[in-house]
């Protein structure tokens, strides 16, 4: 098989690789890079479990090769705490539990169960929330319905979505003040 | 519960201690561990249902640069040995026992059935080794559904058996049941169906086995419901001793009855890794987990419903047939849950009740989530059909029905006391919150503008654990073990056998133990997942909440006892004098005596006190389940059923439930809601659809549908106020119940949308085709 030379940003470090031209951006995450906070639900795209952001864009890194992200900018769950305020963060680094604005939401709301959805998950809305920051509870049903989650039947998950909505307008309304 | 919950942080909703690692990544599912060494197992796997296998040959495979291994049915036959599935002889399961080997060698069972195994250096190369094995079959006719499985003429599915009756035909009689229904005002005939779905946890099954030739240990990382019953299954399956055999479990990724012992496949991999002395993981893909991890339910039932004219169900004779599947799970086992199940909160004096079960060339029944379900799908359809030909209210016939509760309790037909037993409460709640004959007329005038809305209500109960039978020797669910131990740092440990995987036991368990010993909540760790520290237990029945609760309560009462008798040497008080608060013992009244739990346990670990102190700070605990009790409820769920498109939109969806005294309500409304929606999907989306030929046709989620969250309304959810029957534990299981009543509530819901178009329901499955062909009057499936 035909290796490939890639440089790309992850979790805002530059990261060099050589995986296999066949081998999705997920196994690369999670094999190379050793980052298995990115989940592999389906591996075929419907389940979102693998979501990742891609050059600000949620994607799905089951669908994704590895040399397809050379030269991109990817954030996966381990990065979200460490990404400024206004994009769902804290702005400090990632490890020991720290947890951005979403992530301290879906906690207080009691969100997850499993868990193994719950990457995804948040990618998804974090993503969503950064392009609609004032969204209903009906667009953020829409915005998760290509993330599966098994366990929770979903309400815990849109109340925390919507905490973290509110949070962050309360927290702009300040600083516009 | 509010009041007390201000002080307490039982009956509180603590945030989950399980929640920053998960919500950061920084979970451990087992495909998230790499050994070093470590090998990844691909499985090939039969495109037929049923067939000889003529030969496999995996030279080809062998020969391809980064594979290591290749084995055949044969190969693994002469590396372990045969037997019984671990599950069904752990159950005691004494019927029809199938031979069969744990990769395919003489016939393939099903179409996904394992052939060979490749192991290699990288999970794709584990896969373009599977690409080399090639494979002669000679076809067999595939045995699809239950009906030709019993038909003497059907092909037996395994030649030890000689034909395929998984369990054979039984019938029982509680009450006078000829006589029922020969004095009987009226008698129904219903055949009434529910059709083949699954569990399909987020993470499929899972495992890396690790054999360490030197120690002769196995070491398997695994998805599982219970450490200990992989261990034995193992320890089995390779003629190992079970103490060398050691299972390690971290994160799990859903289970709902699918991951408990080991499966084939898992076993397979285990016996690959002591072969080679090399670790080896497999993580099975979604169409694995679709085709051939398990599926549940496929269930057939004859119904005669003896009735009286005022709509009292005198009597039920009940026919039951399941189709089991091909290898042996617990599906032989269900029907007599069903069985002693069927009469539910009602005064039914009669029950008839036979079944079969049938061995198909389909995927292996598994449990899930309620695997009796049925007996509720059932009772609640016959009751709505019942009620409509009478001209009855669902609410009316229902309370009409439900046995009183008195003193001593009403006894079930089957032989259960109905103790504390709320659901004439539920029902009552149910039409407090959601306005009948308000609603009644909504629908009338949607229907006059063309929308068809419909209204339907369910009850169960559910033995989460059951009441203790008078002059029983112990409990309903058996006994329940925990360790507990005072560290040096003051944290209070407790080791379950439980193993959480969604549950929130980490959170659940340190909130009682917490209360009951007197430390703050983050000062108690509860530690699960390894067979050489935690005692046997096993997550599954709805069983934790009471009887993993209780040994948590009793357990760190226990403790508290013998770390106050070890402080009352230290402190030359008596024991009776003293008490732990907030992680301090102190001389009761005197704040100045405190002294941090931590400093006991290190003085106690110092070895420096007096002769005769006992300063061993563990317990070993067990619990019985006490007076036990019920689960239940009552849902009612309001539907619009498209009529020109077949779409059903839940609109609203009302729980009125009894868990008994609550542990963390978020926790329990978070079961409440999975189970909700697990049973909206099973009869809106979820199939596990086969062909003629037995080809499984829903191997992707783009076939199996699961619920979005476009799909599932908000549930509204109250908490009765239940009736304490043990002095001190009364938290019942409340992981089954949503997906019990969930399924009857939305089909009784459709049923009433559709009345104007005369449609009777029969089944449980109502896609929009199937709602459409309905309309269209079409008969039932089943």
């Amino acid at each position: 098989m035909t290796e490939v030379d890639i440089t790309l940003t992850v979790n805002g470090a530059t990261r060099t690789g050589s995986p296999e031209a066949r081998k999705t951006l997920a196994d690369f995450l999670r094999d190379d890079l050793g980052l298995t906070g990115t989940h592999l639900g389906c591996e075929h795209g419907v389940c979102g479990a693998c979501t990742v952001i891609v050059d600000g864009r949620a994607v799905r890194s089951c669908l994704m090769l590895a040399v397809q992200a050379a030269g991109s900018e990817v954030t996966t769950i381990e990065g979200l705490a460490m990404k400024g305020a206004s994009e769902g963060g804290t702005g400090r680094r990632a490890g020991g539990g720290e947890m951005g604005v979403l992530q301290q939401a879906m906690w207080d709301s009691h969100s997850f169960q499993c868990g193994f959805c719950t990457p995804g998950m948040i990618m998804q809305a974090v993503a969503f929330l950064s392009d609609h920051p004032d969204a209903d509870e009906r667009q953020i049903r829409e915005a998760l319905s290509g993330n599966i989650c098994r366990c929770t039947g979903y309400q815990s998950i849109i109340d925390g979505v919507l905490l973290a909505a509110e949070r962050g307008r309360e927290r702009a309304a300040r600083e516009q003040r | 519960m509010t009041a007390i919950a201000a002080e307490r942080y039982t009956g509180a909703s603590i945030k989950r201690s399980e929640d920053p690692r998960i919500l950061t990544g920084a979970g451990r599912y087992v495909d998230d561990i790499k050994l070093p060494g470590m090998l990844h197992a691909a499985f090939v796997r039969s495109p037929l249902a049923h067939g000889r296998v003529l030969s496999v040959d995996v030279s080809a495979a062998r020969e391809l640069p980064g594979v290591v291994a290749a084995y055949t049915g044969a190969d693994l036959e002469a590396m372990t040995v045969p037997g019984p599935d671990a599950l069904m002889a752990l159950m005691g399961w004494q019927g029809p026992t199938p031979q069969f080997t744990l990769l395919a060698t003489d016939k393939v069972r099903l179409a996904g059935d394992p052939v060979a195994v490749v192991i290699a250096e990288s999970r794709y190369l584990a896969e373009d080794g599977c690409e080399l094995v090639a494979v002669e079959y000679d076809e067999l006719p595939p045995v699809t559904n239950a009906s030709f499985a019993l038909d003497p003429g059907s092909p037996p599915v395994f030649a030890n058996l000689g034909d395929n009756v998984a369990k054979p035909h039984s019938r029982s009689e509680f009450g006078e049941v000829p006589a029922t229904f020969a004095g009987a005002d009226r008698v129904y005939d219903f055949r009434i169906g529910v059709h083949r779905h699954q569990n399909v946890p987020m993470e499929g099954r899972a495992c890396i086995a690790s054999y360490d030739a030197g120690s002769g240990v196995m070491t398997v990382h695994a998805a599982t419901q219970s450490v200990h019953v992989t261990k034995i299954a193992v320890a089995m399956r390779l003629g190992m001793e079970q103490d060398k055999v050691r299972v390690l479990a971290g994160d799990i990724g859903g289970s709902f009855g699918l991951k408990i012992g080991a499966s084939r496949e898992e076993l397979a991999v285990a016996a690959a890794s002591r072969d080679l002395g090399r670790p080896v993981k497999w993580v099975e893909d979604r169409g694995e987990n679709l085709t051939t991890s398990g599926q549940a339910r496929e269930e057939s039932f004859e119904v005669r419903a003896a009735v009286s004219n005022d709509g009292d169900l005198l009597g039920l004779d009940v026919k039951m047939v399941i189709d089991t599947g091909a290898y042996p799970g617990m599906g032989a086992m269900v029907p007599s849950i069903v069985e002693a199940m069927f009469p539910g909160p009602y005064r039914l004096a009669a029950l008839g009740f036979e079944s079969t079960a049938a061995i198909t060339n389909k995927a292996t029944y598994v449990a899930y989530r309620g695997p009796w379900a049925s007996e509720t799908f059932v009772r609640e359809r016959v009751l709505d059909l019942i009620a409509k030909d009478l001209g009855l209210d669902p609410l009316e016939i229902r309370l009409r029905n439900v046995a009183p509760r008195t003193d001593p309790p009403a006894v079930m037909v089957t032989g259960r006391p109905l103790a504390g037993v709320t659901t004439r409460e539920s029902l009552e709640r149910i039409a407090q919150l959601v306005d009948f004959p308000a609603f009644r007329r909504r629908q009338a005038e949607a229907r006059a503008a063309g929308r068809y809305l419909g209204i339907g209500l369910a009850t169960f109960i559910e033995a989460a654990p059951g009441p203790r039978e008078p002059g029983g020797p112990s409990g309903p669910m058996g006994m329940e073990s925990m360790r507990l131990r005072l560290e040096e740092d003051g944290i209070v440990a407790l080791f379950t056998g439980q193993m959480p995987h969604g549950q929130s036991h980490q959170t659940t368990l340190a909130q009682i133990a917490a209360d009951e010993f007197g430390v703050p909540f983050e000062q108690v760790r509860v530690v699960v997942g390894d067979t050489s520290v935690v005692p046997f237990g096993l997550t599954g029945g709805s069983r934790s909440a009471t009887m993993t609760g209780g040994v948590a309560l009793h357990g760190a009462r226990q403790l508290k006892a013998r770390v106050l008798d070890f402080a009352s040497h230290l402190m030359e008080a008596s024991a009776q004098d003293l008490e732990i608060t907030d992680g301090q013992v102190l001389v009761r009244g005197d704040p100045a005596s405190a002294i941090a739990v931590g400093e006991v346990a290190r003085r106690a670990a110092s070895g420096q006190f007096g002769a005769g102190v006992d300063a061993h700070l563990e317990v070993e605990a067990t619990f019985d389940g006490g007076e036990g009790g019920w689960s239940g409820g009552s849902h009612c769920a309001i539907v619009d059923v498209d009529v020109e498109t077949g779409l059903v939109t839940v609109e609203r969806y009302v729980v009125a439930e009894d868990c008994g005294a609550l542990i963390n309500p978020a926790v329990v409304e978070g079961q409440i809601r999975g189970g909700v929606a697990q049973g909206i999907g099973a009869v809106l989306l979820e199939r596990s659809a086969y062909d003629e030929d037995g080809n499984c046709q829903s191997a992707t989620f783009m076939d199996y549908l699961v619920p979005t969250a476009c799909d599932v309304p908000r549930i509204e959810i109250e908490h009765l106020e239940t009736v304490p029957l043990d002095a001190d534990v009364n938290f019942r299981g409340v992981g089954e119940g949503g997906m019990i009543v969930a399924p009857p509530t939305i089909v009784n819901a459709i049923e009433d949308a559709l009345s104007p178009f005369g449609v009777r329901i029969h089944e449980q499955h109502l896609p929009p085709a199937r709602i459409l062909e309905l309309i269209a009057g079409q008969p039932a499936i089943a």
